[in-house]
């Protein structure tokens, strides 16, 4: 419809279905629209970003009740306009849609003024257009499950190597365009090359290629590379982006840790060609696949290499709930390239995901036995799983099973030993305890008599009171339970000064007397500790937990530790004994509390100690009484008589310290007298204190275990995923709060997005199939993109990280999903994905163009020309240093550290102690990589901060780039070795194009030839001339040229060199 | 390309004389069309460089439609005490404490929030007054302590806000929200927006300088807090290092001369040249004026951090460790030169203000290192006559706590963070000079009247410079961003 002849058939009087005046500029805009509109091309774009943010899926915010993204919100009639509806389908004049977006009045005008939100003339013809035409709603076309599209058949066949390629050219047909011709080979070799390993081919390649006139010359070419480890490595190097990896924990600490293996394992994993889904279904939850294996379990670090805050002090709960939320955001963002995160604090403004749906998702990843705040002493953050060789696996199992040898060993002599007990027994033997007071084993005893905080057994062992600022505060002492005890104020705490220091394999029992006010329901009691939160609670204590007993044991709480409390509370205002006796298995069962004497109740909470209790320091901290460093302590609270014994105490020890009366009674027994549980009692005295083949074995299991807990000390760490026995409650929190818990939420994925079908289990693993299931419509779609975006500089869908509403729609929508099907159908085939992509003509196109194709496609989203994309960050350190020779190969491992100008991580703290030797030459992705201060070389050239999921990196062109690539001494040093190189040539000349060769894949023409001999003859008479000019050539960087030569020669073709790899022709690859 | 304010700088030793000799400013304003450009113009052939599409030194001039109105503040300097400095011993004065010494901080006041892991399970916490000394200076007859005998001098220049508040309760978080308008990490940071949306009046150096005190210890920082976030890299803040290479990679290998340096770039320009000739992509010609910045840096950069030529009484006035570079004395004189430069947007970081315990001797010694040379910068600007359209901008990333962290003793203690009222202070471009906004309660616990919260803060900074926080706008992940996001009002009282 023209509307312009519209208007004038207005004018003249005749009534047609549209009796309203536009505005002349919209009228123009009109006039240009397309015959036909497409709801999801033409009209939701413009409804999703001007009117979505008041009039969308966020209930809180929805104005007037309508939604202008369900048709039925927008047909019907609108709440506070009675009779008046927002659209009405075909009819312009009715729809308060219309009025609304045309008018100048600012009280009517939509959007709003105040929302900064303005529609262009053009919108505004759109959505006339639109509400014409019927207003015709569609769903979105992400959320549709692709379909394998029909290769379309198109009239140039010929230059078609494979379907991508029909689908690309259909659409340049339609535009008149023809495709380019294919790329001068060398280029077209440099680019397959850089896309598939990362690094530049060989002089050596190049050559083989050029000769190679073989039909296939260009496959043959394109397995090999995809057969070299190097293509794992550059996989991976895009996947250390998408999952967030670094070498260090973030935040403002930003410490060190080792995540190495996981990288490992990805470069594994692609160059083995895992299938994508088992790939994803691994990372996400390998730990629940059936027996898992280590790889498995290892895979799903990918959920645990977010930043994490060791900043003391700060909330726990506050950075718990953040990891998860990361996780959520990160699979929301990597897999489905939704915007997720956008449904934290409210629903999504835009996209179908409501904040119901966010924590929904949140549950799958919330029942992690983890740690907010992470440990300051560098403990790897639980869960961790011990990272051992096969080896060190064969050694653990081989001590492990020597320890249950002892441990069988014991129960049999119980056994056997039974005779000598009747003996024992019937002999009466045991009166002979009756006057010892206390067991043996004791070995501290601090009674707080005549005030001092001496320990009774040796006195030059002297205790202290400390607090926070200070480390010398005045003991109070008061009424004890016998004679004087010691006051605690909450604040301060008695330190035994290194006493009671156990590790975990060493049997103990620790005890004391203590009343503890009414009124107060938390704090510790005594603890053997640094600290509190802040070093993961490593160590053990006791402390008042919600008016319960919470015993703990931990190497790094809560994941790697040992958790327990009491059934019953703990009476107050009267003296009590608290005993717990520990028999050095690392079980909760050997971890017991005794309250006057008799053994509590305990519910276990966590049953999971690993790793050694203690710090292994000089200095190591002992037991402390009454309070801790940045923990609650028992203000108000009188304790007295704390014991310390190197064993754990059988039941009628524990009376004799409590209550010798009681003890003494029992001792003094006739033998035919002894109650049963009284036999009992004594037979596991008599096994203690008077068998000494049991004691021997009791020693020998303790030394075994030992030596086991020393062999598992030294064996990293890694963190991984371990699902807690029980679901941690997951809530929806509200404005995104971590402890504003609104309504309880399950595990659950968004309905929009599609469906969880009902067989599959409600947990991360039930997620994971989820998103590779067949009828899921975005992870294949949104994967196929990002590769595609490898290759092309830019996705079908150029927005990678969106497929929302507010993202980009596909440039070729049926190619996207042809792919997304074909690599579902392939088996999720990665390497087959790429081959297909890399063989197709669309590819392998020259980029050279006409300036008028670039006028119309500046962007090259039609494809009429191949790809021209700056190597990325990694590419131009990785290319300096493989053409010149330097490059340190290996694979895997830990990160290195290169080159760095001195003093850059002073702001965090910390020093750069730079490697040496062939560490200096490994391939970027081995940088390490500092989430705080991030390495100069590669965050110049865009390489992200990676504190969070990246898809797509940016692309810039800045001064600071230039700086760079000429005087960072990685390519100053790879320069000088190019440079010596050039002087072994006969000619220079050869030495030169070699070089160019080399660094940008082609033949210099004889143009650039001809600048470079004369930038070598200048710099080269100016180096002669000026001694000393050119130490900076020769002395950057530990490689020492051939002191034979030339040195002035040298630093000459080293500036050539540098100029060749400053140039165009080598930064970019075309 | 039009250069509203162009001040290249020439890379003719005469010229360069010539500048100095004359009125820097008016000079500068004077040249249309800077000789950096000149140069870089005959270099390339000026349409071959026009000629490609968007502008080949991507960034340089802002967004179209900005500044929205008037700036008031041409150029801000932003002297970032780090680590929270205590309100209580320096300008927010508490008479009452002074009986109240000792008790136990009552939970009226207190209200039951939330403390930090480091102090909230304390059993006691005892109300703690100043052990320094107050008096009121000026005509504006403001209370300064007398740790900060210098900032005493200047308090008729200077606008307090003692309501500050902030979310934050811990560093990472608190800093990474002053500094970028959101408590994790991934945002943009003040300069950076700044940068994006306004450009840069300089050409030869960055608009967005961040300057670091060395050596000072206390919390780490992290060069996200001077982060891009998700605008385009080239409008991160670059730190300028005391040393011989004051940015990353400035100089050439050692002992190769800027002229030889020029002669490898005209011959590297030849090669990319040719690379045009046969591609026609401009990414080529942009990258072409990149080497060019580059190299223009490489003059600039030096020239604009050589102290050489201050007078002796400059550095009397900043103190003595003006003279040693790095030092938080000497990145304020420097700043003031870059201000003069017309660099949009001077960070600079102070670490050490986080005084947990010990609290007497520590800010102390922190006023000391602090003090005289932030009091000398807006000295300084104002005798230069460049206070009045620049702004300078003093505070941390929260306050501390009433009671005392630890151990109280006659003359040692310690406070916590304190999230919920602090005081900042401006002055110079269009805030009201002499002047105190905001009260808080007699323990400095609660604000009572006038809160400013940190998206105020940027809201009123942006409106300084000429930008309606609600509309300097970017679009990533489908979603518009804001320095404010979606808070913030500006402080119209605090406006001269």
């Amino acid at each position: 419809m023209n509307f312009n002849a519209l208007i004038a058939v207005f004018l003249i009087g005749t009534i047609t279905s549209c009796s309203v005046e536009l505005p002349e500029d919209v009228a123009l805009e009109y006039d240009k629209l397309p015959q036909e509109l497409d709801f999801n091309v033409h009209v939701k774009p413009i409804l999703s970003d001007k009117c979505f943010l008041c009039h969308g899926p966020d209930k809180a915010k929805q104005q007037a009740e309508l939604r202008l993204d369900l048709a039925e919100s927008a047909y019907s009639e609108l709440i506070n306009s009675p009779g008046k509806k927002a659209v009405v389908p075909g009819k312009l004049a009715k729809s308060e849609m219309f009025h609304r977006i045309i008018s100048h009045d600012p009280e009517v005008l939509m959007p709003t003024p105040k929302s900064n939100l303005t529609l262009s003339a053009h919108e505004k013809a759109v959505l006339i257009k639109w509400i014409e035409d019927g207003a015709e709603y569609k769903p979105h076309w992400a959320f549709i499950k692709p379909e394998k599209r029909d290769v379309p058949a198109v009239s140039n066949a010929d230059w078609i190597k494979n379907p991508i390629d029909n689908f690309i050219i259909k659409r340049l047909e339609q535009e008149n365009l023809q495709p380019s011709s294919q790329a001068e080979k060398e280029l077209l070799l440099r680019r397959v090359t850089f896309d598939l390993t990362g690094l530049p081919p060989t002089v050596e390649n190049i050559k083989e290629f050029l000769n190679d006139e073989s039909d296939n010359a260009y496959e043959k070419q394109v397995d090999k590379l995809l057969k070299s480890p190097q293509y794992g490595e550059k996989m991976a190097m895009d996947w250390m982006d998408l999952s967030r990896f670094a070498d260090t924990h973030g935040y403002t600490v930003d410490r060190y840790r080792d995540m190495s293996p996981w990288r490992d394992w990805v470069i594994k994993a692609f160059n083995e060609n895992m299938p994508y889904d088992k790939f994803i279904e691994w990372q996400l939850a390998g730990d629940l696949l059936p027996n898992p294996s280590k790889e498995q379990i290892l895979a799903t670090a990918f959920n645990r290499i977010h930043p994490q805050n060791m900043e003391g002090g700060i909330v726990p709960e506050e950075f718990r709930v953040e990891y998860v939320l990361d996780r959520v955001n990160t699979a929301g963002q990597a897999f489905m390239a939704l915007t997720v995160a956008c449904a934290k604090c409210h629903d999504h403004k835009y996209d179908p995901i409501s904040q119901k749906n966010y924590y929904e998702m949140s549950a799958f990843f919330n029942n992690v036995e983890e740690s907010g705040q992470i440990s300051w002493d560098n403990a790897m953050p639980v869960p961790t799983m011990l990272y051992t060789t096969e080896e060190q696996d064969e050694v653990l199992e081989f001590l492990k099973s020597t320890a249950q040898t002892k441990a069988d060993k014991l129960v049999s002599i119980r056994v056997s030993e039974k005779e000598n007990f009747q003996d024992w027994i019937s002999n009466e033997k045991y009166k002979e305890s009756v006057k010892s007071k206390y067991p043996k084993g004791l070995i501290a005893h601090f009674d707080f008599e005549n005030s001092q905080l001496k320990d009774r057994l040796n006195p030059s062992q002297k205790g202290g009171m400390k607090r926070v600022g200070s480390s010398s505060e005045n003991p109070e002492f008061g009424v004890g339970k016998t004679g004087q005890g010691l006051l605690l104020d909450g604040d301060a705490w008695f330190d035994s000064h290194g006493v009671g220091a156990f590790r975990k394999s060493e049997s103990f029992s620790v005890g004391l007397n203590v009343k503890i006010p009414e009124n107060l329901e938390n704090g510790v009691i005594f603890h053997k500790s640094e600290g509190a939160a802040l070093y993961c609670f490593r160590g053990f204590h006791l402390a008042l937990e919600n008016n319960k007993l919470q015993v703990l044991m931990a190497h790094t709480a809560p994941g790697n530790a040992i958790i327990e409390y009491t059934k019953q509370d703990i009476p107050r205002d009267q003296w009590i004994n608290l005993m717990l006796t520990y028999n050095g298995s690392s079980k909760a069962s050997g971890l017991k509390v005794y309250l006057n004497g008799v053994e509590l109740e305990t519910d276990v909470k966590n049953d999971n100690l690993y790793k050694d209790i203690h710090f292994g320091r000089k200095d190591e901290p002992g037991i402390q009484i009454g309070a801790r460093m940045r923990g609650k302590g028992i203000g108000g609270a009188t304790v007295d008589d704390l014991m310390v014994f190197d064993q754990e105490l059988t039941p009628l020890e524990i009376i004799q310290v409590v209550d010798y009366e009681k003890f003494r009674d029992i001792m003094s027994k006739r033998h035919s007298e002894l109650a049963e549980v009284e036999s009992a009692m004594l037979e596991s005295y008599f096994l203690l204190n008077h068998s000494k083949v049991y004691k021997k074995y009791l020693d020998e299991l303790e030394i075994a275990r030992m030596t086991f807990s020393d062999s598992v000390e030294s064996i990293q760490e890694v963190m991984v995923m371990e699902e807690m026995p029980e679901r941690r409650k997951t809530y929806l929190l509200e404005r995104g709060l971590y402890d504003a818990h609104g309504e309880e939420v399950l595990p659950n994925t968004p309905e929009s997005v599609f469906q969880m079908p009902e067989d599959l289990p409600r947990n991360r693993l039930g997620f994971a199939k989820w998103l590779v299931h067949p009828d899921h419509p975005l992870t294949a779609r949104v994967t196929v993109n990002r590769y595609w975006q490898n290759y092309f500089g830019r996705g079908i869908v150029r927005t990678t990280e969106d497929f929302g509403n507010q993202g980009e729609l596909p440039t070729h929508p049926e190619l996207l999903d042809w792919l997304a099907v074909d690599f579902m159908d392939s088996g999720w085939d990665v390497k087959a994905l790429q081959k297909l992509i890399v063989m197709s003509a669309t590819y392998r196109q020259s980029s050279k163009t006409s300036n008028e194709l670039r006028e119309l496609d500046g962007e090259n989203i039609l494809l009429a020309r191949g790809p021209a994309v700056r190597l990325t960050a990694e590419m131009i350190r990785d290319n300096a240093l493989m053409t010149s020779g330097l490059l340190n190969t290996k694979i895997g491992g830990e990160s290195v550290k290169p080159y760095q100008p001195t003093g850059l991580w002073k702001v965090n703290g910390y020093n750069y102690d730079q490697d040496t030797g062939d560490k200096l030459y490994r391939r970027s992705m081995y940088t390490i990589w500092k989430r705080s201060v991030p390495h100069p070389t590669l965050a110049t050239f865009d390489a992200p901060g990676r504190s969070e999921c990246t898809v797509r990196r940016q692309k810039t062109n800045t001064p600071l780039q230039a700086l760079v690539l000429l005087n960072d001494p990685t390519y100053v040093e790879a320069s000088k070795v190019m440079g010596e190189k050039i002087a072994k040539f006969d000619s220079i000349q050869e030495g030169i194009t070699e070089t160019f060769m080399k660094l940008t894949g082609r033949k210099p023409s004889d143009k650039e030839l001809k600048i470079l001999l004369e930038l070598q003859e200048k710099q080269y008479a100016e180096f002669k001339h000026h001694k000393g000019k050119a130490t900076g050539w020769l002395t950057s960087g530990e490689y020492e040229p051939d002191g034979k030569l030339d040195a002035d020669l040298i630093a000459a073709n080293a500036v050539v060199a540098s100029a060749i790899m400053n140039s165009d022709a080598t930064i970019t690859k075309r | 390309m039009c250069h509203h304010h162009d001040i290249l700088r020439s890379n003719s030793k005469d010229l360069q004389k010539i500048e100095k000799q004359i009125d820097r400013r008016e000079f500068l304003t004077k040249t249309s069309l800077g000789l950096g450009a000149m140069a870089l113009g005959s270099l390339l052939g000026t349409e071959k460089l026009f000629a490609s599409s968007g502008n080949p030194v991507s960034g340089m001039n802002g967004i179209p439609g900005l500044p929205h109105f008037a700036q008031r503040a041409k150029r801000i300097v932003y002297l970032f005490q780090s680590g929270g400095p205590s309100q209580l011993e320096t300008f927010d004065y508490k008479p009452k404490l002074y009986d109240l010494h000792g008790q136990d901080l009552p939970a009226s006041v207190r209200q039951g929030q939330r403390l930090t892991g480091m102090s909230a399970d304390q059993t006691a916490f005892p109300m703690t007054s100043s052990i320094y000394k107050f008096r009121q200076y000026g005509e504006s007859r403001a209370w300064v302590s007398e740790l900060m005998p210098h900032t005493a001098e200047i308090v008729d220049d200077l606008c307090f806000i003692k309501s500050m508040h902030t979310e934050q309760i811990n560093h990472d978080p608190a800093i990474t929200f002053f500094q970028t308008g959101h408590q994790l990490p991934g945002r943009p940071s003040i300069g950076s927006w700044l940068s994006y949306g306004l450009g840069s009046d300089n050409q030869n150096l960055p608009s967005f300088i961040v300057l670091v005190s060395k050596n000072a210890g206390g919390q780490p920082l992290y060069s996200r807090l001077w982060g891009n976030g998700f605008l385009p890299t080239e409008h991160q803040g670059v730190q300028f290092r005391s040393g011989k290479d004051p940015v990353l990679y400035l100089n050439n290998p050692e002992n190769y001369e800027g002229a030889d340096r020029r002669q490898m770039l005209d011959y590297l320009k030849k090669l990319n040249e040719a690379q045009f000739d046969s591609y026609g992509d401009p990414e080529i010609n942009a990258r072409i004026a990149q080497y060019e910045m580059a190299y223009r840096m490489q003059t600039s950069v030096p020239e604009a951090t050589d102290m050489s030529d201050e007078p002796d009484y400059v550095y009397d006035m900043y103190g003595e460790d003006s003279r040693d570079p790095g030092t938080y004395a000497a990145n304020c004189l420097l700043a003031r030169k870059l201000l003069e430069k017309d660099v949009k947007f001077v960070q600079l970081y102070h670490q050490g203000w986080d005084q947990h315990g010990s609290l007497p001797s520590g800010i102390k010694s922190q006023c000391n290192k602090t003090d005289r040379a932030s009091a000398a910068l807006v000295k300084d600007l104002k005798q230069r006559g460049l206070l009045e359209d620049t702004l300078v901008i003093w505070g941390g990333e929260f306050g501390r706590t009433v009671y005392s962290q630890g151990k109280l003793t006659a003359d040692n203690y310690g406070r916590d963070h304190h999230p919920r009222c602090f005081t900042m202070w401006m002055a110079g471009a269009g805030v009201k000079p002499g002047f105190t906004y905001g009260e808080t309660d007699d323990f400095s616990y609660n604000i009572v009247k006038d809160p400013v919260h940190v998206h105020d803060f940027h809201a009123t900074l942006l409106h300084l410079t000429g930008v309606d926080h609600e509309k300097l706008i970017f679009k990533h992940q489908g979603r518009r961003y804001r320095l404010t996001d979606v808070h913030g009002h500006v402080v119209k009282d605090i406006l001269a």
